[in-house]
């Protein structure tokens, strides 16, 4: 039994990969259902979410149209991705990455601000969130570091943190406290994945530990309120333990079958704070109840799974290290989401993939289900006989 | 599958690891998610619905009072209510907004913040009022408009009490306030809340249980900003009942300016004056003078204010005519003549020759006002001799003659009303003191004396009455024997049809000769006839009896700054249809005028007589234009 690469060397540039027949049927294909699927639950919801949202003054079809058009433009973009060799978007890693920095520069400079923060920029009439594709971008340039290095060395280890420092400063400045959480939170599950020594990255955790007490320090008050109060959200049920308690309601009045599409209560009524993005997991635990809930867990499972599966069988480094990356951090984002909207984790402001409403977030998602498809495409294949 | 040696770029435990740690902790939300919504979603459905839902409760209109005629007495004016719904307001600004509504409630931040506080310990869902009276529409609309600067707080429509007539009616009809924590401790369970509006005394006091209607309640959705987006089921409130007064106002405005007209005048400084259909007891009108605006309690009294009502030595807050004692004089003689004729000593022909105008018994000197010569029944009470009387009440020693004594006074005085409450439908009503020699010796630990006895048969000494008392006692005489409790309440009225109508009550029968009830009424008649109550072209056949007693202080001056000379005056009344003799009088009146200067005019020593006589011509509408114009 052997194993060989359907892949033919890389070719003169991106534009002349031209995709095989047979290379096409290397799709993976459950990973695709799968994308296909939690596309489709994420439109369903957010048509709920808008019908129950009574302050909603637009066209709640018009609402729908855009959500449409997003997920249209994430699977043309998830399209043209796979057809392009991976190493391409590895090559391309270092202005990959100075246009992640640049993109992030200009929401600080630019970017009016809302709630506090400043995450968007408007590109053409579209509200564009930078920080959602550098959460995509910095797996790549992260990747291409260690496929292009010894993983072992702690240079290597302290050079990736170097790279990642710059851009969740940037968004940390935001502040976008969630967001530069699931950059660290990427960062260990790559290194892990491409082989890092435990005890470096052990260390590294020690010491970021042992700064944890300067971060505390430069976070702002409701920052600081909210990583505290899930602890006990009922010591200030009007306060910052608000969300937390209008969110548990809302998932646990869902009950087993939950209340129905759009029969939801607690999201119309505004109990449930930013219930199209940060909120959104309980809104639908809410209208669709643990039945609903524990559908879209599975479908996140077999999503992570095949990406790990690609990881597992891609054709050189830099693919298994983006698979691995891109699996560990939508897994941190779901984790984070979930555990936020039902209280077993601090509220820090991330979208749930898929679900949350919000273009960037499920394009650059799709962008890098995308590599993964593309990956998956040019794998080594046993050969039988 | 076996690896390639040069694939060392894969991990595959690694990876296994990460894959076994993302179903773990799927696993872990999982189970985290049946707690909540499989084993708890019960109580987290609750929780929404009350959430979503607040239960606030809508106040009923007060019933409105009218006068037997259908006059207003007291209506409802538009105000609003301001009241805080805890759970809605952050702890953490609590002090903020309760500093910022006590600017416009007029009440300390810290008296807020206690309401807040202890609401929310009682149930935080409920709204508790925080304004004590109502707030004019500007500072309303103020709080409306900046609603997401005052979380938690709702304004409200509430219902402004007000009285048509101030004064003139504040002593009967009371006024309203908010309710206190002993209030509402005493009606747990009467669907009272906190701060809500009771009735605190007066007739708004007395029925409370008609005026105030059933409380409703409103179940309202509403969105997190506290917006009231729905009302999705309301238990409307009963409108209280309307009351109808036996209260003729235009009897109660007449007496009333004949009275203020003498205050004016510096004829006296205090009057009482009430009208009652001896009938059945309905109280037609009922004036004391001076009284207080009980307006004044619904917009807020100033202590300042509250100050001065108290210590006006003129009782402003009382209503005289039930509230405060005074002696009747020569007024009592009725029960002194009834006392004498029912027990026997005396009949219609006993004769007294008062010819002198002292009689002195062991020593001790009781005069009588001048020398009438002999006398019987019918003149020595249209004359108000007190020797007649002192004879009748306790005997005398040079005639003889043996008198009916003080326990056949006190008895007869007690069967006529006096020393307690007639039961009249008011709170604060006054017992009066109808004294025996067993009272004394219990009171002042004294024998009784003969000289207490003489005292008393001419309503002087230990005795004191309310004017509602001795009212009621010349309308049993008047009517043939009927004691009625006086009332003020004629009917009550739901949407306008009569719900309660009070049938007259009678407290007792009196024990006595209808041919001496009819002397009486006979020897009142002649009171007037023959001038002793100097009525000048007299229109009607009023009969009534004059009273002047000497009483407190007769130096210095009261709060308003009117010399005191602790001299009053009455005149009881009654108006027969037709032969004074007969029982069908249709109307009983006294007149009682305080510190009364003694000497107005040559012949009328009494200001109550002509007023009497003025107000019951103007009244039946018999008045001479040209002697009555100013």
């Amino acid at each position: 039994m052997s194993v060989r690469p359907i892949a033919m060397p890389q070719a003169a540039s991106p534009l002349h990969d031209r995709p095989s027949a047979r290379r096409l049927l290397e799709i993976d294909w459950i990973l695709l259902i799968t994308t296909l699927l939690l596309i489709g639950y994420g439109l369903v919801t957010g048509y709920s979410n808008t019908m129950e949202d009574r302050t909603f003054t637009g066209d709640v079809g018009q609402q729908l149209l855009r959500g449409v058009l997003y997920a249209v433009i994430g699977v043309a973009v998830m399209s043209i991705v796979a057809l392009v060799d991976h190493s391409w978007l590895g090559t391309f890693a270092p202005v990959i990455y100075l246009g992640t920095l640049g993109l992030l520069a200009i929401v600080l400079v630019v970017g009016p601000s809302t709630l506090g923060a400043t995450r968007w920029v408007t590109i053409a009439g579209f509200k564009f969130q930078p920080s959602e594709f550098a959460k995509v971008f910095m797996v790549v340039v992260l990747a291409k570091w260690f496929a292009d290095r010894n993983v072992r060395s702690p240079f290597t280890l302290l050079g990736g943190l170097a790279i990642l420092a710059v851009p969740v400063g940037l968004v940390f400045k935001q502040p976008d406290l969630g967001t530069s959480l699931v950059f660290l939170g990427m960062f260990f599950g790559l290194a892990f994945v491409a082989g890092a020594r435990l005890w470096q990255l052990t260390a590294i955790a020690a010491a970021g530990a042992a700064a944890l007490p300067v971060v505390w320090g430069s976070l702002r008050e409701y920052q600081q309120a909210r990583l505290v109060v899930f602890l006990d959200p009922y010591s200030d049920p009007q306060g910052a333990g608000w969300n937390i308690i209008q969110s548990l309601i809302a998932v646990g009045s869902g009950t087993l079958t939950g209340k129905g599409l759009t029969a939801g209560t607690q999201s119309p009524l505004g109990y449930l704070p930013i219930a199209e993005s940060d909120f959104v997991f309980s809104g639908l635990a809410e209208d669709l109840g643990f039945v609903g809930a524990a559908i879209l867990f599975v479908l996140y499972l077999v999503l992570l799974l095949s990406a790990l599966r690609i990881a597992h069988r891609s054709r050189d480094a830099f693919g298994t290290y983006l698979a691995g990356g891109v699996a560990t951090m939508l897994a941190f984002q779901i984790v984070v989401n979930v555990g936020m909207a039902i209280s077993l984790m601090p509220v820090t402001g991330i979208p749930l993939p898929f679900i949350s409403q919000g273009g960037s977030s499920l394009i650059s998602i799709c962008f890098a289900l995308g590599a993964l498809q593309s990956i998956s495409m040019r794998r080594e294949v046993k050969v039988l006989g | 599958m076996q690896e390639r040696r040069d694939r060392t770029f894969v991990h595959p435990r690694r990876l296994a690891a990460i894959a076994l740690a993302m179903v773990g902790v799927f696993v872990l939300l999982g189970v985290r998610l049946w707690d909540l919504q499989v084993v708890n979603g019960g109580h987290y459905r609750e929780l929404a619905e009350q959430n979503r839902i607040v239960r606030v409760p809508v106040t009923a209109d007060r019933g409105v009072i009218y006068d037997r005629s259908g006059r207003l007495l007291a209506r409802n004016d538009p105000g609003f209510a301001v009241s805080i719904i805890p759970v809605d307001l952050p702890r953490s600004r609590a002090d903020e907004i309760a500093s910022r509504l006590a600017v416009f409630v007029e009440r300390g931040s810290d008296a807020i913040l206690k309401a807040i506080a202890d609401q929310r310990a009682r149930n935080p869902y409920e709204p508790v009022k925080i304004s004590v009276r109502p707030l004019p529409r500007e500072t309303a609309l103020l709080l409306v408009e900046r609603a997401e600067l005052y979380p938690g707080v709702r304004v409200t429509a509430e219902a402004l009490r007000s009285y048509v007539d101030g004064p003139l009616y504040a002593p009967v009809l009371g006024y309203v306030g908010p309710i206190d924590e002993e209030e509402l401790a005493d009606r747990k369970g009467g669907g009272y809340l906190l701060q809500d509006i009771i009735g605190k005394t007066g007739l708004e006091w007395e029925y409370e249980q008609y005026l105030r209607g059933t409380l409703g309640w409103r179940e309202v959705e509403r969105d997190a900003s506290l917006r009231e987006l729905r009302t999705l089921a309301l238990i409307p409130p009963r409108p209280g009942n309307d009351l109808v007064l036996t209260i003729d106002d235009k009897l109660q405005k007449l007496l009333d300016a004949e009275l203020e007209k003498g205050v004016r005048e510096d004829k006296f400084t205090q009057a009482v004056g009430i009208a009652m259909n001896p009938q059945n007891g309905e109280i037609l009108a009922m004036v004391s003078i001076p009284a207080y605006d009980n307006n004044a309690f619904i917009q807020g009294v100033s202590s300042a204010q509250m100050n001065a009502w108290n210590s006006d030595d003129r009782h402003p807050l009382v209503n005289k005519a039930i509230g405060d004692i005074y002696p009747p004089g020569s007024a009592f003689k009725v029960v002194t003549g009834l006392s004498a004729l029912s027990t026997g000593v005396a009949t219609r022909n006993t004769v007294v020759n008062v010819s002198s105008n002292v009689l002195v018994v062991d020593g001790w000197k009781f005069y009588d006002w001048r020398v009438h010569g002999p006398l019987d029944f019918v003149n020595g009470f249209a004359h108000s001799s007190d020797i007649y009387f002192y004879t009748l009440g306790g005997g005398n020693p040079y005639s003889g003659q043996r008198g009916a004594g003080p326990e056949a006074l006190s008895k007869y005085g007690k069967m006529l009303g006096f020393g307690a409450p007639t039961g009249i439908d008011l709170p604060g009503e006054a017992s009066g003191i109808m004294p025996d020699p067993l009272w004394k010796l219990a009171t002042f630990d004294e024998p009784w004396t003969l000289g207490n006895t003489y005292h008393e048969s001419i309503g002087q000494g230990f005795v004191a009455v309310t004017p509602l008392q001795l009212l009621n006692a010349y309308a049993s005489v008047a009517n043939g024997g009927t004691v009625y409790k006086p009332h003020l309440l004629k009917e009550v009225r739901s949407d306008g049809k009569p719900v309660v109508v009070p049938q007259p009550q009678v407290a007792r029968k009196l024990d006595m000769k209808q041919e001496d009830l009819r002397l009486i009424r006979e020897s009142a008649r002649r009171v007037v006839t023959i001038g002793h109550a100097y009525m000048p072209d007299a229109k009607l056949p009023i009969a009534g009896k004059t009273g002047t007693a000497e009483f407190g202080q007769s130096s210095g001056v009261d709060s308003a700054g009117r010399q005191k000379l602790g001299f009053h005056n009455w005149f009881v009344s009654f108006l027969p249809k037709q032969d004074n003799t007969d029982p069908t009088a249709e109307i009983a009146m006294v007149i009682f005028t305080f510190d009364s200067s003694r000497s107005l005019c040559d012949v009328c020593f009494n200001p109550a007589v002509a007023m009497t006589q003025h107000i019951l011509e103007s009244y039946y509408g018999v008045a001479d234009k040209k002697a009555s114009a100013p």
